[in-house]
């Protein structure tokens, strides 16, 4: 009987100490000592911070229904003093937003509820968002924030912009962008040869190196098939038919035809086509690189599209520029001459094989070319890629990370994905688009933010709606003619290279405004992305300038000042000693270099622009850097009347 | 000090709830056994060699101290936890996170739960391999065939409380298994257990109430006429 009795005993103090744990273990909790912890660094401060009472502090955000308890060891969050302190226990970096407004998980992901370190970063087996690394932080900011400029995310705005260019959409359901199927491939038979479409089906970056065509990592004979089967189509978009090659382009003599390309590379600095266009890297980014184009297209079609660009390309932003016949001529022959690849290898004469129409059709469908391009009875092609609309919600048991080896976390696999996508798997579709690491995080960082998250309709903060002006008349043929919204935005709508005309007419004065479009490079000649000289004639001039001065102007901008020398020279006075304009701006080539030259100002500029100009910079062109000076309206005459005098 | 005691023993409150005085004859021994509530199950005689340690392994004993854990640590537990979509997770995590000893409740309840489906399958072995099943104890065999069925339904119902992936899809499996029972009956089995035709809200509800409400009650009920019959036959 005795030893049971002594077993009983033991097996009961067993039981007691194993019971003793629990409570034990609840005693020594992390969160207790870092708050103890805390507790003696604020007892050593010189400035006094309020000690805390030891228990479990949380935020409840009763508008997102989470409930996070980081600030159960993040003591110090909203406490300036304790900017220096390490962490957990230092202060936020100031942003727009306060933890008791949102929490803290709903930025940074994470395990809201835990009170422990491991358990709240998230990086355990059940817990599907962990913790963002800093780099990719910005993308909860697109929870929200659905405009087109987030203040203080430019990972995210970088991201963003990225996923419109690559035109992404084209393959994946994703908001964010509109689809575009420019270029159309029609009639591409009848532009360029099968050496250089070959090379570029292969390798796009070799001809191009900041095109926005990815690599699909063709095989030799994909390339070539599919090469056989896009210079079967041979029809330009509505049957337009290309001219013939004029015949000083075939059958010049050489003297002529120097004299030609002479003219031509002339009437090609004239037209500042690198404002857009750049040649082997160096120019505008804008349109496709010219450097090597005469490798690329034939003589005629270059002549056709100059001569009237939207025929061939309905949509291009291409302005139609007004050359004579013979200086279009030249242009052609100089680009023809000029911009010649001569590293290029002409590939032997080949006949197709007799399936390359099927065979060729069926590569076009299956790497989803009609995401991109249109070509005629191919069809628009359907979403062919994954649905991206909740990507950041993806759990990692549904992502396949093959051999890769890399980190299995989402942020790693998105980066991995655009950087080399056939690592996951050789049967991968999606090409490869050569971005840089740091862009390749950045559209991380866009696609992270596309959660399933509910967010409640008040915190979003929506996009602008695109403009949808639209001028018709004679005005607004020559807009699309001359595709003036590829670099200008006039009320809201098109692309901002150059300038907001929306108020031109208000700014400038009208004679101004006649000889600009005569002499563009007259005004800020420093820049590579400058107005080029399209030729117009004076009617046409008359055209525009008339449209500006009823639509683009402002009443609320008129002023009138005394032109009275004596005002001038008290502006004088107040541009060179009380405001040191100077600083910043030239006036006969002297002073700063930040702001404009000011040399030409009362030639170009109204009185009423710089009069409220003067007034309020920012109100006329938002996060101008020009200082809002608080001027007097006495003064401000005074300066606009001085700015006046200079012509 | 001797006087006091006498004088509690004598008040009507005491001999209300003991009513009867110190067992000293045969006969009142006997009577204080059948006349308490508490020890009316003990038989009126045992066996030698049923009371031995190796006969029963006391899995019987085993598997009773488990229920006993398992209703207290889950009484505990529902006073945080909630059976509702939007908060359950959140519950379990609270109670990991926040609740004092909270993960150690649900631990214990978890491991007894786990322990009870062994050891009352143990005790099945035991009772088959000593033909304890036979007359008279056959009724009683049945009895217990269907409190191992309660145990592991037990099991399975609580198995979706926690409301995570392992749950959500452990019950998803386990209705479809049940759809397959033929003459069309799998279908309405499976919308009754769940309320529906997913996995859901109601069914978290059904389940919860199952699993705290209705099979514990009736495997208690059960437990009684077993105790109570393996002392009326002869065992311990």
């Amino acid at each position: 009987m005795k030893p049971l009795r002594l077993t009983f005993a033991i097996v009961a103090v067993l039981f007691l100490v194993v019971l003793a744990v629990s409570p034990l273990k609840d005693y020594l909790r992390e969160w207790k000592h870092d708050q103890t912890e805390y507790n003696r660094l604020v007892a050593g401060l010189p400035q006094r911070v309020k000690q805390v009472d030891i228990g479990i502090r949380q935020v409840w955000v009763r508008k997102l229904d989470r409930v996070d308890r980081c600030v159960t060891c993040h003591l110090g969050v909203k406490e300036p003093a304790l900017h220096a302190a390490p962490e957990p226990f230092t202060t936020h970096p100031q942003v727009y937003h306060d933890v008791d407004d949102l929490g803290c998980t709903f930025c940074h992901e994470g395990q809201g509820s835990a009170t422990e370190y491991r358990e709240s970063i998230g990086k355990v087996k059940y817990w599907d968002r962990p913790i963002l690394p800093r780099a990719y932080l910005e993308a909860s900011c697109a929870k929200c924030h659905r405009e087109k400029d987030v203040p203080q995310a430019p990972i995210l705005n970088l991201g963003r912009k990225l996923i419109r260019e690559s035109n992404c959409v084209g393959c994946h359901k994703l908001e964010g962008g509109e689809k575009q199927w420019i270029p159309s491939l029609d009639g591409i038979g009848e532009k360029v040869n099968r050496t250089w479409l070959v090379n570029w089906l292969k390798h796009p970056r070799t001809y191009a190196p900041s095109t926005r065509m990815p690599n699909f990592l063709l095989t030799d004979e994909e390339a070539g098939t599919l090469a056989d089967f896009l210079l079967s189509f041979k029809t330009f978009p509505e049957e337009a038919a290309l001219e013939p090659e004029p015949s000083q382009l075939t059958s010049a003599g050489a003297d002529q035809k120097s004299k030609l390309v002479e003219l031509g590379a002339t009437r090609f600095r004239e037209a500042r086509c690198i404002s857009c266009h750049p040649i082997n890297g160096k120019g505008g980014y804008v349109a496709p690189e010219l450097g090597k184009i005469a490798s690329k297209v034939s003589a005629q079609w270059l002549y056709n599209y100059i001569k009237r660009p939207k025929r061939l390309q309905p949509g291009v932003v291409m302005p139609r520029y007004r050359f004579k016949e013979e200086d279009l001529v030249g242009v052609v022959a100089y680009m023809e001459s000029e911009f010649v690849d001569y590293d290029v290898e002409q590939l032997p004469p080949h006949t197709p094989d007799p399936g390359f129409y099927e065979k060729g059709r069926a590569l076009f469908k299956k790497y989803s070319c009609g995401g991109c391009h249109a070509l005629s009875g191919m069809g628009r092609a359907e979403e062919t890629g994954p649905e991206l609309t909740k990507i950041g919600a993806k759990r990692l048991y549904e992502i396949d990370f093959g051999r890769s080896g890399i980190e299995q976390t989402l942020p790693v696999y998105l980066k991995t994905k655009l950087l080399t996508p056939h690592v996951f798997g050789e049967s991968m579709k999606m090409p490869q688009f050569g971005f840089r690491e740091d862009e390749a995080e950045a559209i991380a960082v866009a696609l992270l933010g596309k959660t399933d998250d509910n967010i409640p309709p008040d915190l979003i903060v929506p996009d602008a709606p695109s403009g949808t002006f639209a001028p018709q008349g004679d005005f607004g043929k020559l807009v699309d003619d001359l595709a003036c919204l590829g670099c200008h935005v006039m009320n809201g709508r098109g692309r901002l290279v150059a300038t907001d005309l929306s108020l031109e007419a208000s700014q400038a004065r009208r004679a101004w405004i006649e000889g600009y479009f005569k002499v563009p490079y007259s005004l800020r000649p420093v820049l590579t992305e400058r107005m080029p000289k399209l030729y117009l004639s004076d009617a046409e001039i008359k055209t525009l300038v008339d449209y500006m001065e009823m639509a683009f102007i402002s009443d609320s901008l008129d002023h009138t000042v005394s032109t009275d020398p004596a005002a001038a020279a008290i502006g004088r006075g107040l541009y060179y000693e009380r405001y040191g304009c100077q600083s910043c701006h030239q006036v006969g080539a002297k002073g700063g270099y930040v702001g404009p030259p000011l040399d030409k100002a009362g030639t170009r500029l109204t009185a009423g622009w710089i009069f409220h100009w003067l007034k309020n910079p920012q109100r006329l062109k938002p996060g101008t850097i020009e200082p809002n000076n608080n001027l007097s309206d006495a003064e401000a005459d005074a300066l606009t009347a001085y700015l006046l005098t200079l012509k | 000090m001797k006087e006091s005691l006498r004088a509690l023993t004598r008040s009507q409150a005491w001999r209300s709830i003991f009513r009867h005085g110190l067992p000293l004859s045969n006969r009142t021994r006997a009577e204080a056994v059948f006349y308490n509530f508490f020890l009316h199950v003990h038989p009126a005689k045992v066996r030698k060699r049923s009371v031995k340690f190796t006969y029963t392994w006391g899995l019987g004993g085993l598997s009773a101290g488990l229920f006993i854990v398992l209703v207290l640590t889950g009484a505990l537990l529902m006073l945080y936890y909630r059976p509702s979509v939007q908060q359950a997770y959140g519950d379990m995590k609270d109670l990991q996170f926040v609740v004092s000893s909270g993960q150690f409740l649900r631990n214990m309840h978890r491991w007894a739960a786990h322990a009870m489906v062994a050891i009352v399958f143990l005790h099945m072995l035991r009772v088959f391999y000593t033909g304890s099943y036979r007359p008279p104890k056959e009724f009683n065999w049945v009895i217990g065939v269907i409190l191992f069925v309660f145990t592991v339904l037990l099991s399975y119902t609580g198995y979706l409380l926690p409301w995570d992936q392992l749950a959500y899809w452990g019950i998803s499996v386990g209705t479809n298994m049940v759809r397959s029972v033929p003459f069309g009956l799998g279908e309405r089995i499976s919308y009754l257990l769940l309320g529906g035709n997913i996995v859901g809200e109601n069914a978290l509800v059904r389940f919860y109430v199952l699993h705290c409400f209705v099979l514990p009650v009736a495997a208690m009920v059960l437990m009684g006429i077993h105790f109570w019959r393996v002392r009326k036959d002869g065992g311990v």
